[in-house]
């Protein structure tokens, strides 16, 4: 039965008449409400309904927001060692440095909250939460550059031609919602000067998993979803009755030839109309109060930017899609660290913790769970020139810091640990597989269970590795 | 969303498995080919299969001896392996914790085959198709071909009937789909209709077969396979080109190249003896997987990715092979160990490549394939520059040069010191300035000039004047907008955001805003290049004198207002700020002259130069020195001969970018060596292997080089077992949507068993005595199986969900590519040019740039198409790897990452928003409406039924036709009331509407856009 279900969602060109079912959408008619995932899922009664990830493109920098390494003070100029190093491959953007001096961060610490969380200046608003959140400290992945690197976090592989996290949770869960996609995707720019890093639309692709569990990129601007809007000189009216006429028109086709497969063109053509209503309500922002946004920060007014993707987010989750992924470009900060992180900072800091907040004070972030991070972390070593107030990190892959709140793990919590250089781990490691086996985890999904038979093989998000972190789990 | 549709089909597609083969009744024999070893690849071969390093209790389950050390023919009591496949936990296999589990049903299978002796076969697909007798029919009469033996029989013994022909419409253009990717036009199906010959449809098949696009639509499956794009893929993401090999594939199908010689060529053209351009060409086929350049990748671990990448491709193209499973490890499923996937590895992994390359276009190794007059344009301009260079020879040139060199400083021009506010020498600049961050000092113009990095700044006294200028040498470093000058009377002086040139050069306008407006430059400052700037502020505005020479000034509209103040280079507000290198600022109180702008651009310069010691000037200054005196002072015949010989390097340079280039394999002179990879990784070099094929397969013939020209020749040898399989099958898929093998990219353990493994071996027997592509066309479109019409019955749905053994024809949406076709060619929009570069259809505004990197690099930022290139068949569309275009992936096309053998089939509300609203098919819809009204005449009537047979080849029925009509009616009875929004409809998309009355033509764009939206008009049926 699981085999046959399999290949029915698998359905390759066939001209059968059934839809390729899965989950863009909800289907009609299940009273029960249960979303139209595989069958036998989830595996465990899931402690998040949903997710938010909150994805910093380019690497933050973990030394100058979270994991605070007071002993850099003394450690500032000289050279990193080579017992620290431990000949571990750089890019090739510092392997032809002949001096990797330690760059202290030049950004005050303070303990915060029960919890007396250690986080920078640079983060005032997300000082605020800590007690609501687990901090990460020892992320870490195999990838030393962006491409590699954020195609890994996304899609359990370095290489492309995986399916996304969101894909995914699409696939094996379904929808929640019928009039909206389950995979949302949103996209906000730097802040920082320097020029930032591409995207690829792979990070939120469906792979080898069949394209309807594709993130469905929601934009700023006239047409949020493409092709959402009717042409101009097509009022709702004129819409309408064109509908009625194809329905009417495909439903004689039906009789004739029998093929279920228009019928579900008729239901599909039934929920896009839905959707051009659903979606610019759910964009419509009048209705939110001033508090609202004073909450998110003025940004969160100009559609497009980071703060108004975390408002937007928190509307898609109240409406239960099922996984909602932000990327935030810019940090990526191989040079004038203190000027450009500063600046991502600003633009991200408030918002990001306003979502945690604004989830909790309407009873959300229960079950939903919210993920902050980049792909990698940055070198304790300067690259480029080192000044008293200048520097810059390149690329780090052994260890970087994470936050989650929410949707079943620990609330003020602190896991993992890195050496006074913040260079190694020195207890608990979290690989990225282990991450995403977690965040499966939280949905109620066995990620070893959760496979899809391409090529001969059974793949699955954590590729043959994972581990579940259970410690943080509350 | 159809939950009734979707849990009847479960018990329905459970039914046909248990009807067609999957579960044997009780009289059945159980095959161990279908039966038995799918069940233990999927769930025993990962601990009991081919990976020497992981087996578990020493036990193997995919060999001969192996299996039957646990299995006692007749005797299921006596079989260890029966008895732990239906033992209690926690003795029971497989162990719960693998995740794998047996269903009751496929252990009763284990009892009954090993009760009926347990005969054991060899892999299906390992061995070498042998050519079946034809089967013997009751309905002899229908079998118009072997195919339809095949067929019939299976048919039959299932107690199935074939379907009807389909009527002659719907045939036609299922036909055309198939063989031309495009609708039959309405003209062809009234000359099929009217053909009463006995070989009518056979005539049609020819007629097709001859056509250039039946090349363009049998490519359209191999671009996918081949992982064709228009752009790197990783990263960055720029554009490459390889169209010309696109063209290519379209031409070896158009000209009937046989398939070993296809194929040989694609993967060894290079190698071939005496190997044409075309050969050559045909090699770029494993050159159009992803190459990166991302800034600090590690060369080695992309080069060994690329080869992987080919190893992946070529086996699972040419033999069905998943190879890159044993990667990391030997294989799981099929016998083929981590020595042999480097072994075959090795075949590709001597090219003459590089691990990080393409950020500048194409990668090495290319082809550059110049047209016949490109070439001969090229060997006169080589000539003409020899010829050129000859006539002002060095020895020549010199010592007029040395004379010169004494005489000139005193007469070149002085700048103008009439009414000179102030200067800034460059050198002089800094003392007694207000200095912020830490300015540097750089070689510049006119000598030295000062680096900004963002953070400095330095600020100069302020000056009130109504009229003065402002003049400096400018090279900029920055991408963003930047303040260069601000302050003074009140001005600020800078450059735009930059954009790419057509050069590859960053550039961008000036900008300066004053009084509250703001301008910009008609001319392009370039970044990294030094530029002169001269303004002249009179009557409110600004005037610029770039590099010497007035440019023109345009006002863009208004802006804040800039207040007097200091004067500062560099950006006081930081928002702006200045990374470039800044020199020679003069102001002066009055407007400067094109001749003073002169001396200052072009002589000062020179001056500067001149005024040093010969011993202490660069050599980049005697260039500079060397060019100035040839261009402006020489005698006239040098200077002439000089300036010829610029302009044919220009020309040369031009031609060079011109000419069309594609990567191609080629061997590098000195071999690289491979080595197994522990875990894949390039890190982990182990054993030193050289090229051979793997174990499982004949070996390459004695006499042959390891090489991939002998590779390639050996997968067309008529001992493979796979490549004439594998190739039919595909042909298959493409005609009824899934192949006899459902798995076209596995015909391993782990793929699915052939539903009539008879009729697949002979097709492969047939294909493989002449690889004649055509003809295998031709026998597949012309079977009676083929021609059964799509209408299915309940209970035939029923029995055969899947429609894998052909009781009725096949019924399926269109490909990507084909929906937007179809759309274009029913509104008569659509272009026919074969070939050629990409093209750039309608796309919404930002996709690519939202993502883009940007600065210097192609395929950064789209930009439209004009004119007919709009409606250029889809397989043109220029295919960007990261952002693959929308309305095509919506429809199910992959991103061509990675080879793609399959496509699946989704039904979607995003595909009716692309079919309600993309602009595409708004205009498609009205140029459609236009016709209709143009050909159709005045009867509403008659212009249904244009309209609706030019978008489905077919007639209406009366009630059809009724529903159409009322609605052309309503619209009609809209738009008279709302005239504006006609207006507004029929004003989508590039093309204009004609002559023909707006209201009524809005009314019936929308009758045609119901009618492109129809699932009928998006479905071969």
């Amino acid at each position: 039965m699981e085999t046959t279900r399999r290949h029915f969602f698998s359905r390759t060109s066939t001209g059968i008449g059934i839809a390729a079912l899965g989950s863009l959408f909800a289907r009609d008619g299940l009273a029960d409400g249960v979303a139209n995932g595989l069958p036998g899922l989830p595996h465990f009664p899931p402690t998040a309904k949903r997710v938010v990830f909150l994805h910093q493109s380019g690497g933050p920098s973990q030394m100058d927001l979270f994991d605070y390494k007071p002993a850099l003070e003394k450690f500032a100029g000289a050279e990193l060692p080579d017992s620290i190093r431990m000949g571990q491959r750089i890019t090739g953007m510092t392997s032809g440095q002949t001096s990797l001096p330690v760059a202290r961060s030049i950004f005050k610490f303070q303990q915060h909250g029960q919890s007396r969380a250690w986080v920078s200046e640079l983060m005032p608003h997300t000082a605020k939460i800590v007690d609501d959140l687990t901090f990460i400290k020892t992320m870490n992945t195999d990838a030393i550059n962006h491409d590699p690197a954020i195609t890994f976090i996304q899609s359990g592989s370095q290489q492309p031609g995986r399916p996304s996290m969101g894909a995914w949770a699409s696939y094996g869960l379904g929808s929640e919602n019928r009039n909206l996609p389950a995979f949302v995707v949103m996209l906000s720019q730097a802040q920082a000067l320097n020029p930032d890093q591409p995207l690829f639309s792979r990070l939120w692709g469906s792979g080898f998993l069949p394209s309807n569990h594709q993130g469905v990129r929601f934009r700023a601007g006239s047409n949020p979803v493409l092709y959402l809007h009717n042409p101009e000189g097509v009022d709702p009216e004129t819409r309408r009755d064109m509908l009625d006429a194809a329905g009417k028109l495909n439903r004689l086709h039906l009789d004739q030839f029998g093929d279920p497969e228009i019928e579900t063109r008729i239901t599909q053509y039934e929920m896009a109309f839905r959707m051009q209503t659903s979606v610019p309500d759910l964009l419509d922002l009048s209705k939110e109060p001033q508090s609202t946004f004073d909450l998110y920060g003025a940004d969160s007014r100009r559609p497009g930017t980071y703060a108004a993707n975390c408002l937007l987010a928190r509307r898609l989750l109240e409406r239960d899609v099922r996984f909602v992924q932000l990327y935030h470009r810019g940090w990526d900060q191989h040079n004038d660290l203190p000027r450009d992180l500063a600046l991502q900072c600003k633009g991200t800091d408030q918002a990001s913790a306003a979502l945690v907040t604004d989830l909790k004070q309407r009873g959300l972030l229960d079950d939903t769970l919210v993920v902050w991070g980049g792909e990698f972390g940055r070198t304790v070593y300067c690259q480029g020139k080192l000044t008293g107030t200048n520097y810059g990190r390149d690329h780090h892959p052994r260890c970087f810091t994470m936050w989650m709140a929410g949707g079943g793990v620990k609330k003020g919590f602190t896991f993992g640990e890195t050496d006074d250089y913040c260079y190694n781990v020195v207890a608990n490691p979290v690989h990225v597989h282990d991450l995403q086996a977690t965040i499966l985890r939280c949905l109620g999904v066995d990620h070893l269970k959760l496979t899809y038979k391409f090529q001969g093989r059974h793949f699955r998000l954590t590729d043959v590795h994972g581990n579940v972190v259970k410690e943080i789990l509350a | 969303m159809v939950s009734s549709t979707e849990g009847n089909l479960v018990v329905r597609l459970f039914l046909v498995a248990t009807a067609i083969g999957v579960c044997a009744g009780a009289e059945k024999p159980v095959d161990f080919n279908r039966d038995i070893r799918p069940v233990l690849s999927d769930n025993c071969f990962t601990c009991h299969g081919p990976d020497d390093k992981h087996r578990m209790a020493n036990l193997r389950l995919d060999t001969e001896d192996g299996l039957f050390k646990v299995v006692a023919p007749g005797d299921p009591a006596k079989s260890r392996l029966y008895a732990r496949i239906s033992a209690a936990p926690p003795s029971r296999m497989p162990p719960a914790q693998t995740g794998a589990t047996l269903t009751g049903a496929q252990i009763e299978l284990f009892r009954k085959w090993i009760e009926q002796g347990a005969k054991w076969e060899r892999h299906w697909s390992f061995a070498p198709p042998v050519r079946p007798a034809l089967p013997s029919v009751r309905n002899e009469k229908w079998a118009r071909n072997a195919i339809d033996r095949f067929v019939l029989a299976r048919l039959e013994r299932e107690g199935l009937a074939p379907s009807l022909e389909a009527d002659r419409a719907t045939l036609l253009r299922r036909l055309s789909f198939d063989l031309t990717g495009l609708p039959p036009a309405s003209a062809e199906v009234d000359a099929f209709l009217a053909d009463k010959s006995a070989n009518a449809y056979e005539k049609q098949v020819d007629r097709m077969l001859a056509l250039p696009q039946y090349g363009e639509r049998m490519a359209m499956q191999w671009l996918d396979l081949a992982r064709y794009a228009d752009t790197h893929g990783f990263h960055i993401d720029s554009q490459r080109d390889m169209w010309k090999w696109r063209d290519w594939v379209i031409d070896a199908f158009n000209r009937n190249l046989p398939f070993d010689r296809f194929g040989i060529e694609q993967l060894a053209g290079d190698l071939l003896p005496n190997a044409t351009a075309r050969q050559k060409l045909a090699s770029g086929f494993n050159r159009n997987h992803m190459i990166n350049f991302e800034g600090g990748a590690i060369p080695e671990e992309y080069q060994v990715e690329y080869v992987a990448d080919r190893v992946d491709t070529t086996a699972n193209v040419f033999m069905g092979l998943t190879m890159g499973c044993a990667r990391c490890h030997d294989h799981k499923f099929d016998p083929i160990s981590q020595k042999d996937y480097y072994r075959f590895f090795a075949f590709f992994n001597t090219i003459a490549e590089k691990g990080l390359d393409g950020s500048k276009g194409n990668a090495a190794p290319i082809l550059e394939m110049p047209t016949e007059e490109q070439a001969s344009q090229a060997a006169w301009l080589q000539q003409a520059i020899a010829e050129h260079e000859a006539a002002i020879p060095e020895k020549e040139t010199k010592p007029l040069l040395a004379a010169w060199q004494k005489t000139r400083l005193a007469a070149l021009p002085k700048p103008a010191t009439d009414g000179l506010l102030a200067e800034y020498v460059s050198e002089s600049i800094l003392p007694g300035r207000t200095v912020k961050g830490k300015p540097t000092f750089t070689a510049g113009r006119p000598g030295q000039a000062i680096a900004f990095n963002g953070e400095a700044q330095i600020e100069f006294p302020g000056f009130a004047s109504e009229r003065f200028a402002v003049a400096f040498w400018l090279r900029s470093g920055a991408l963003g907008e930047m303040t260069v000058l601000e302050g003074g009377p009140g001005f600020d002086i800078g450059i735009e955001d930059s954009h790419p040139q057509p050069d590859f050069k960053r550039g961008s306008p000036l900008y300066v805003e004053f009084r509250g407006r703001r301008w910009h430059s008609d001319a392009i400052l370039y970044g990294a290049q030094w530029h002169h700037v001269a303004l002249n502020f009179e009557d409110g505005k600004p005037a610029l004198l770039l590099d010497g020479k007035p440019v023109r000034m345009e006002d863009v509209g208004a802006s804040g207002a800039i207040p007097a103040a200091p004067l500062t280079i560099g950006d006081p507000h930081r928002d702006k700020p200045l990374k470039g290198d800044v020199g020679g600022l003069r102001i002066y109180d009055r407007s400067l002259t094109t001749a003073d702008a002169e001396a200052l651009a072009l002589y000062e310069p020179i001056r500067y130069i001149l005024a040093q010691e010969e011993s202490k000037r660069s050599k980049e200054q005697n260039a500079r020195l060397l060019d100035y005196f040839l261009t402006y002072d020489a005698p006239a015949d040098v200077r002439r001969v000089y300036g010829e010989l610029n302009a044919l390097k220009a020309r040369t340079a031009q031609l060079k970018k011109d000419v069309a280039s594609v990567q191609v394999m080629a061997e590098m002179a000195k071999p690289r060596d491979t080595f197994i990879l522990a875990r894949g990784d390039y890190r982990n070099h182990t054993g030193k292997v050289t090229p051979a094929v793997p174990a499982v397969f004949p070996p390459l013939p004695k006499d042959a080089p390891a090489n991939r020209l002998s590779l390639a020749q050996w997968l067309f040898s008529q001992q493979h077992p796979l490549t004439a399989r594998v190739a039919v099958n595909r042909y298959w898929q493409l005609y009824f949507g899934i192949g006899l093998v459902k798995t076209t990219e596995d015909f391993g353990s782990q793929g699915d068993a052939p539903i009539q493994r008879d009729l697949l071996d002979w097709l492969a027997t047939e294909f493989q005595t002449h690889w004649d592509v055509k003809a295998m066309q031709r026998l597949i479109v012309t079977s009676a199986t083929y021609r059964q019409t799509s209408q299915v019955t309940a209970e035939l749905l029923e029995k055969d969900p899947e429609n894998r053994l052909l009781a009725r024809g096949p019924r399926f949406r269109l490909p990507a590519e084909m929906v937007r076709d179809n759309a274009l060619a029913a509104s008569g929009l659509l272009q026919k040019t074969i070939g050629g570069p990409s093209v750039y259809p309608y796309q919404p505004a930002g996709l690519w740039e939202e993502l883009a990197r940007g600065e210097t690099f192609t395929a950064q930022e789209y930009h439209e198409s004009a004119g007919a290139d709009l409606y250029r068949r889809s397989m043109y569309t220029f295919w960007k790897r990261t952002v693959p275009p929308p309305t095509l992936t919506t429809f199910d096309a992959p991103d061509r990452e990675k080879c793609t053998s399959r496509r699946l089939i989704t039904n979607t509300p995003l595909q009716a928003l692309v079919l309600l609203n993309d602009p595409t098919y708004v205009e498609a819809s009205r140029a459609l409406a236009q016709r209709t009204l143009q050909e159709a005449g005045r009867d509403p009537q008659a212009r249904i039924r244009y309209l609706f047979r030019e978008a489905t080849a077919r007639r209406p029925t009366a009630s059809e036709a009724r529903i159409l009509l009322d609605l052309a009616q309503r619209r009609l009875e809209h738009y008279k009331q709302h005239p504006e929004m006609a207006a507004k409809l029929i004003a989508i998309g590039a093309s204009k509407a004609g002559n023909v009355e707006a209201v009524e033509l809005a009314a019936w764009t929308m009758v045609a856009s119901t009618v492109l939206n129809l699932d009928e008009t998006i479905t071969k049926e």
